[in-house]
């Protein structure tokens, strides 16, 4: 695993010479003041408006990096054929997988530090507070969370022939994690027999992406989440990016790379 | 003494993937020595497999049937090419990096120590005639600059071995020359280099041996100068006999 | 590159919230136009009543701290949303939930429409998102739930509701009457024929301002307006109509007025679910009213 560094210090540079991580965090900044701006009642400590719409583009911006990095990887290795001087090193493709998982998702967690300190001034200037263990926990779990959103972008590249198509099925699937997953048990109990199982079972399967999700925590100001659980939930985005890792490794590990 | 490279009985076929089914056999039972400090020619018409076998010694190609070794290691494993040094017949690096943050690069995944990468960059970037552009991006780079970055990563790691597909197709004369260079003073090293053409001119004055492929199969192989010998011809006819040109039966 | 999704996304955003900005300058520079929804409501075209009923709803949720159901929780959301009820609750005390807010997760405690969890994950998923039946509970914290009732003003100047409700937390918790007033007055342009809008403002005048009289008045046109829309409706708005009679019959105690206020306590009482709790009040009124020669003084 001696290449694995390397490998993702090269994405993690990759990244941040491109420009969409700084049309994102322009962007999101300059909404979240266009809405500050706005006084409701000439009161100028009200907050939660605000930090929900800075969280929410926050989650957009980062899931957006994260799938289209991610997504674009692998296919461009191989259509520039960079793959091909790398895997003459010794370099396994085990490592190759690892390392850029994990270049895509420290450069994600480099994006949240910074989105995230914007969110704390930002609220900080009308709340005067830093709850840093509740903004610890959120990004922590959000990271956790992208984890798992990149793994699924690097096994999907691997998986579905072409990177766009990839990045609009993960963009799909986690966007439809994100509103219905904890929904689906409801959901299954309305429904006749077979159906029913399948879709509970669809409820255990799926990599459950909102439960990372204190946005709503966060914005009404609500006390940290046990320490257990937020433990536990570190381990669950484990387990699931260890198993999208398997499947991308899995399927690259013989395939002919020209 | 052992063979540095050693190719075993190697069969390839592609599927294809048109309608007709059916494969491509790309390599049909090649075996291959190479011997330590050879300079070695691997000559064929395109589409003879040369690229193939290439890509099975780099382990990009699973064989379907044989074994390669690459100082007696299988070359599934990665330590294989620990020692190896490889130019690709078409590439682009990472064009957002400079050319001394590629080399960089693979310094480190050949674990070469921080001080030595340094230096050999130094050294190389030099032998290349790329000093005075090394901090800019790859992408700013013309074509033979991009292709003598080429040259430069295969030589990053000091290797043994060096596996060059078509090394001199697609340059100038000066490029040219230039490669030629290199590998003269890598046998000057007492090197091993093991390339791909089917220019013979260069061929034959740069190297010891030489295997000609055709349609997969390997037709001969043998020192230069014996093969002229033995078949009374320049190596030019005696390669375009060996892939049946002229079309006529030639008299054993 | 920047993704389609993204390019989406950020352009709704952008001009949601460029009209958001714009929307108070467009209202300072073109006067009152309050009646046509502005600006905003002219950038969404009819997605607007939409946008306005996710932002009342929004509200509501933040009335809850985040705890609010979605169109998968079955349990039937209360027609009258919860937080416009908060008037109800200032008579009826409700148990102290405030150190709920800073203890953790417990089984056991208030699931609201959540039911009790279906499974494990369903019960581990509790702990990430407000999963407790709370309300705001600090005094201050009120004033989050107004930029959302605000937006829906702006997007749907015809939803009485956002006025109604925004006033009520500027008139009680927040303290601020006059805002109430002047918001209400905007509404009631947009709205003219709203009988909440002239009970809310009746209440200002009542509680506030001290100024039964204006209050009865408006309460009194309030009343016709009510009968005027609700008289031969199968189902008509009974609890705004308790309500003005209620109202009624406590401005006409404050002026004296019993005569009048038996009258309001007599239809009071054909619709209370209390009838007999009335009957008292008609016969206390009543009481009043019999020596009344003396010092009686009649309403203006
Ligand atoms: N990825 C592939 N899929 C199918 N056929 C291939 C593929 N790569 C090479 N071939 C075929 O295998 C044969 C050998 O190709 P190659 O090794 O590239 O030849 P060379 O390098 O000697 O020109 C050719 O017939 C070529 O068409
Ligand atoms: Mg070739």
């Amino acid at each position: 695993m001696n290449a694995v560094w390397p490998i993702a210090t090269v994405v993690v540079k990759e990244l941040y010479r491109r420009k969409d991580f700084y049309v994102l965090f322009v962007l999101t900044a300059l909404i979240t003041l266009l809405m500050g701006s706005v006084t409701f009642f000439h009161d100028d400590r009200i907050a939660r408006y605000l930090k929900e719409l800075c969280l929410l583009l926050i989650w957009v911006s980062t899931l957006v990096i994260a799938i289209t990095a991610t997504a674009r990887q692998l296919p461009a290795e191989r259509e520039q054929r960079t793959i091909l001087p790398l895997l003459a090193k010794p370099v396994s493709r085990g490592e190759v997988v690892v390392g850029k998982f994990l270049g895509c998702w420290l450069a994600c967690g480099v994006a949240l530090v910074v989105f995230y300190l914007f969110f704390g001034v930002v609220s900080a200037t009308r709340e005067h507070a830093w709850p840093l263990t509740n903004y610890f926990q959120a990004l922590w779990l959000q990271w956790c969370m992208l984890a798992i959103v990149v793994a699924m972008s690097l096994a999907g590249s691997l998986v579905f022939a072409a990177p766009s198509s990839n990045a609009t099925i993960v963009f799909l699937v986690a966007s439809a994690i994100l509103l219905v997953g904890r929904h689906l048990n409801t959901v299954a109990l309305t429904l006749p027999e077979p159906a029913q199982t399948l879709v509970y079972a669809l409820y255990f399967a799926l990599p459950h992406l909102e439960l990372f999700d204190l946005r709503d925590l966060l914005v009404h100001d609500w006390a940290p989440i046990a320490w257990w659980a937020w433990a536990a939930a570190t381990l669950y985005a484990l387990a699931y990016t260890w198993v999208f890792l398997l499947v991308a490794w899995l399927s690259f590990r013989r395939r002919p790379l020209v | 003494m052992d063979p540095i490279l050693n190719i075993d009985n190697l069969r390839v076929e592609y599927r294809n993937r048109e309608l007709g089914q059916g494969v491509t056999v790309a390599l049909a039972d090649l075996s291959l020595r190479v011997n330590a400090g050879e300079v070695f020619g691997f000559l064929g018409p395109n589409g003879a497999g040369k690229t193939t076998t290439i890509q099975v010694l780099l382990g990009f190609v699973q064989p379907t049937r044989g074994s390669a070794q690459l100082f007696g290691v299988d070359v599934r494993e990665p330590t294989a090419r620990q020692r190896l040094g490889y130019l690709p017949e078409l590439t682009y690096y990472y064009k957002f990096l400079s050319a001394e943050e590629l080399l960089r690069f693979y310094a480190r995944l050949f674990r070469l120590a921080r001080g030595e990468a340094e230096r050999r960059i130094d050294a190389i970037l030099k032998l290349v005639e790329l000093e005075s552009a090394r901090r800019r991006p790859i992408k700013t780079y013309s074509k033979g600059m991009q292709q003598r970055v080429g040259l430069a990563q295969a030589l990053i790691n000091n290797p043994d071995l060096l596996i060059l597909d078509e090394p001199t197709s697609g340059l100038d004369p000066l490029g040219r020359m230039k490669v030629r260079e290199i590998i003269d003073r890598l046998r000057g090293e007492g090197k091993t280099v093991f390339f791909s053409s089917h220019e013979l001119g260069e061929v034959e004055t740069a190297c010891d041996r030489v295997a000609i492929l055709h349609q997969g199969q390997l037709k001969v192989v043998g020192p230069v100068a014996a093969l002229v010998r033995e078949h009374q011809a320049s190596l030019e006819q005696v390669f375009l006999r060996m892939i049946g040109y002229p079309p006529t039966p030639t008299p054993a | 590159m920047p993704s389609p999704y993204l390019v989406l996304v950020f352009l709704l955003t952008v001009c949601v919230s460029l009209a958001t900005w714009l929307q108070p300058h467009y209202l300072a520079w073109g006067g009152s136009r309050t009646g046509d929804g502005g600006l905003l409501a002219t950038l969404l075209g009819e997605s607007r009543r939409l946008f306005a009923a996710q932002f009342f709803f929004k509200a509501d949720a933040y009335f809850h701290s985040g705890f609010y159901p979605t169109i998968f929780d079955n349990q039937i959301v209360e027609k009258e949303l919860h937080m416009s009820e908060e008037s109800e609750a200032a008579r009826t005390p409700r148990p102290p939930e405030a150190e709920a807010r800073t203890t953790q997760w417990s089984p056991g405690e208030d699931y609201g429409f959540l039911g009790s969890p279906k499974d494990w994950l369903d019960r581990f998923s509790r702990n990430f998102f407000p999963s407790r039946h709370t309300h705001l509970e600090q005094k201050s914290e009120a004033r989050e739930i107004l930029p959302w009732l605000r937006l829906s003003t702006w997007l749907d100047p015809h939803r009485v509701e956002s006025y109604t409700v925004a006033a009520f937390w500027l008139r009680t918790r927040l303290g601020r009457p006059e805002l109430a007033a002047q918001l209400l007055h905007e509404g009631w342009r947009a709205n003219p024929d709203s009988y909440e809008i002239l009970l809310a403002l009746g209440r200002i005048d009542e509680e506030n301002r001290h100024d039964p009289v204006r209050a009865h008045n408006l309460y009194a046109l309030a009343l016709r307006k009510w009968h005027r829309q609700q008289d031969g409706n199968a189902e008509p708005d009974l609890y705004t109509y308790r309500e003005l009679l209620g109202h009624l019959v406590l401005v006409d105690e404050k002026q004296g007025d019993w005569a009048e206020a038996v009258q309001y306590l007599t239809l009071l009482k054909k619709i209370s679910p209390n009838p007999a709790a009335i009957q008292r009040q008609i016969d206390e009124a009543r009481a009043k009213l019999t020596p009344a020669p003396g010092p009686a003084p009649g309403p203006p």
